[in-house]
């Protein structure tokens, strides 16, 4: 039943965003919603704990750890974005950049406030239906949807570089998920023939789980193939992460944080779906070599980007194409502590991406421009609480050593050793400090210095809760992780390692 | 008495359809006018309709009747109403572009359907003697065939509208290939699918209409300020 809520409430609070059409009652109904949808998280992460997997609907909604994970961080991510939203969209307005965007849109009014509102839920309701579903198809549709409902988030405010944006991320998107779409259909293909079966069992994940075997494996290994082209599109690993730079510096803020985390953990999910059956069918030795490879190249692209960058808003999807990297490297060392690395590093990422992104959208919005050069640098002394969080994101994003992120990527450096990949966990380690200082440079010459006797920013209390709030979660998480979220990422391990 | 449709039969109408389906997508890689595109892949998309009815009757696979009335509803009708709308509202007719020219293209589109029969090979077992087995070699070829073909009409085409054109016979070749291979996905996942291309095809369209609005063109390689 829990499963049902949480797949309800988003798809509720859409459309009544959009028939409630005043600003206040349109924040209120994005901050319950989300709000209820993490209480809602929470307790289903509990239940896969107590009672293991649960299921809906004769397992059509199916969530086992992974997926509760999964749907606890999305759930996260959508909550603290929609505070931020409400001091990030206010400022807009009140600065006339929502009306400009009206104009260049061809209308008026509030209409732009209701669009995010109303897409928002629907773009996290494929999110969440992402994680749940357990149709290998259906998971397909669910991360198209994400796409469909994020394309107007990117064109949102409707400039030429918004349509270029869109355009590249609606059709590299969706070139990628055709691919996907195709590995899917030849895994039901390979698995058909073993199964028998015309009904929907025949692509559920927990049937075709237990069978994988037995598939087909020429079959299999072109789907997987397909599957990692396709799903590695979505989340933006390199040779494919064309559209990403684009998309999250035209989205505004809080779309663009969504998109970084939340988008990419849902991509992420379904190539380790796939990965779990392409491991019991051909053994991991197959799936492994070619996610090192993406892994270690959108690494190593993500690096001169970062060492050059002009633009402090491409800076951070450059550095979201790192950590894609990271992530599909550390799947593909495997073993028990390769994943553990991944999926910490999922969580930790969801946790500290989202903040990198709201001072970066504070002090935007400060200096009204996106490029360091105009920026002169002394930002601390005129936004003291966004200048300091940024430069504490920064070096947590990096790697640094108090912060969560250090932990996760010692232990996927760890599995590299251990699996025997000397070489490659060196590029790893040198990929890693090389986008270190780059980061640090361009983040302390933007934020330090002296002061260049810019007016002090004024500060809105919803800007201020979301980025304390976030920094406050970030510090605690260097030092302790809850107990039951660790069993939760450990029961996931255990599905993707052992199934 | 109950009448059995001789499988045989069925293979080789459906063969014969598939290779209809291929010879029209080449036929578009050679057009040079949008309006006749979207005709050419409306034609095609029944095509499709068509194939997955006959193997519908021939294999007892009833669910893909509903399938084939939704490809013939919306890809057939539907949504070519909808672009040729799109087009009629943006005014221009002739509108197709390519970077490599008519002849050329057409080399590398029998190229690309050279290369489906070779990647089908490897999924052709010779020692299966089933109807299936049979059909999914030729079709799976037709269909790989369409979706690199589909994928080199993106590329080659520098209109938006013709773009998602390309976009649209890719995924007609994923419908064909998911027909043959295993008579079509679970009811509700091509449901779904169908829902998703639906939808894509309206918002891709409202960004041509903002696209050719806001640059007065939809020259996609117009779309250049996002650069390093």
């Amino acid at each position: 039943m829990i499963l049902f809520w949480l797949l309800i409430v988003p798809l509720v609070a859409g459309p009544l965003a959009f028939f409630l059409r005043k600003r206040p009652a349109m924040e209120a109904i994005n901050l319950a919603a989300f709000g209820v949808e993490l209480c809602l998280a929470v307790a289903l992460a509990g239940q896969v704990l107590r009672h293991g997997p649960v299921s809906l609907g004769n397992r059509f909604f199916y969530a086992d750890a992974l997926s509760a994970l999964v749907v606890l961080l999305s759930a996260f991510v959508a909550l603290v974005c929609s505070i931020y939203a409400i001091g990030y969209f206010r400022h807009e307005d009140q600065s006339g950049v929502l009306q400009q965007a009206e104009e260049v849109g061809g209308r008026f009014g509030i209409d732009k406030l209701r669009e995010y509102y109303t897409l928002t839920p629907l773009f996290v309701f494929s999110m969440i239906l992402v994680a749940l579903a357990n149709n290998l198809g259906i998971l397909w549709v669910a991360i198209e949807g994400t796409t469909l409902a994020s394309v107007f988030l990117v064109m949102f405010y409707g400039r030429e570089t918004s349509l270029e944006a869109a355009w590249k991320y609606a059709i590299i998107g969706g070139v990628g998920l055709s691919m996907a779409l195709f590995g899917t259909i030849l895994t039901y293909y390979s698995a058909h023939q073993v199964l028998e079966t015309d009904t929907l069992a025949g692509l559920n994940w927990s049937v075709l789980v237990g069978n994988a075997a037995q598939f087909d494996k020429a079959t299999m290994r072109l789907a997987f193939i397909l599957i990692l082209l396709g799903y590695g599109t979505k989340a933006g690993m390199a040779p494919m992460h064309t559209w990403k730079p684009d998309a999250y510096s035209e989205a505004p803020i809080p779309g663009a944080a969504m998109l970084a985390t939340g988008v990419l953990n849902c991509a992420l999910y379904g190539l380790i779906r796939f990965y779990i059956l392409s491991a019991k069918c051909l053994g991991p030795e197959f799936g492994s070599p070619l996610l090192i490879i993406f892994g270690l190249l959108s690494m190593g692209v993500a690096v001169p980007f970062i060492l050059v960058q002009k633009n402090f808003r491409r800076l951070l999807a450059y550095s979201s194409i790192d950590h894609s990297g990271i992530m599909v490297l550390a799947l593909g060392f495997g073993g028990p502590l390769g994943i553990l690395g991944m999926l910490l590093h999922m969580t930790f990422h969801s946790v500290t991406k989202p903040l990198m992104f709201f001072c970066a959208g504070n002090v935007q919005q400060h200096l009204k421009t996106d490029l360091f050069q105009k920026a002169k640098g002394g930002l601390i002394h005129s936004m003291p609480l966004s200048g300091a969080a940024f430069l504490m994101v920064t070096l947590a994003v990096t790697g640094s050593p108090p912060f969560s992120l250090f932990q996760s990527e010692f232990t996927i450096l760890r599995a590299g050793f251990a699996g025997g990949y000397f070489v490659l966990a060196i590029f790893f380690i040198s990929f890693l400090v090389l986008i270190f200082s780059g980061f640090l440079v361009h983040i302390a010459n933007l934020v330090l210095g002296e002061d260049p006797g810019l007016p002090p920013a004024e500060t809105c209390r919803w800007k201020k809760i979301s980025v304390v709030g976030l920094m406050a979660v970030i510090v605690v998480m260097g030092f302790w992780i809850p107990a039951p979220l660790f069993r939760l990422i450990q029961g996931a391990v255990g599905i993707v390692a052992g199934g | 008495m109950s009448f059995v449709p001789n499988p045989e039969l069925g293979n080789r109408i459906i063969t014969l359809m598939a290779a209809l389906v291929l010879v029209l997508q080449i036929a578009a890689v050679g057009q040079r006018w949008i309006v006749s595109s979207i005709r050419i892949f409306a034609v095609q998309s029944f095509l499709l309709g068509a194939i997955a009815a006959v193997i519908a009757y021939f294999n007892q696979a009833s669910h893909l009747y509903i399938a084939a009335l939704l490809i013939v509803f919306l890809k057939a009708g539907l949504l070519p109403r909808l672009l040729e709308r799109l087009v009629e509202r943006i005014g221009i007719r002739r509108e197709i572009e390519p970077l490599i020219n008519v002849p050329l293209s057409i080399l590398i589109a029998g190229g690309l359907t050279l290369l489906g029969y070779v990647v089908a090979e490897s999924f052709y077992h010779p020692e299966e003697t089933s109807a299936r087995a049979a059909l999914g070699h030729n079709t799976l070829a037709v269909a790989i065939a369409l979706f690199l073909i589909g994928f080199f009409q993106m590329v080659n085409r520098r209109k938006a509208l013709t773009q998602v054109l390309g976009l649209l016979s890719l995924e007609n070749g994923l419908f064909l290939a998911a027909i043959s291979l295993t008579y079509g996905m679970p009811l509700v996942v091509e449901i779904g699918i169908f829902f998703d291309v639906l939808v894509a095809v309206m918002v891709l369209g409202i960004l041509v209409f903002r696209i050719r609005e806001t640059f007065d063109s939809m020259d996609v390689s117009k779309l250049r300020k996002l650069r390093e």
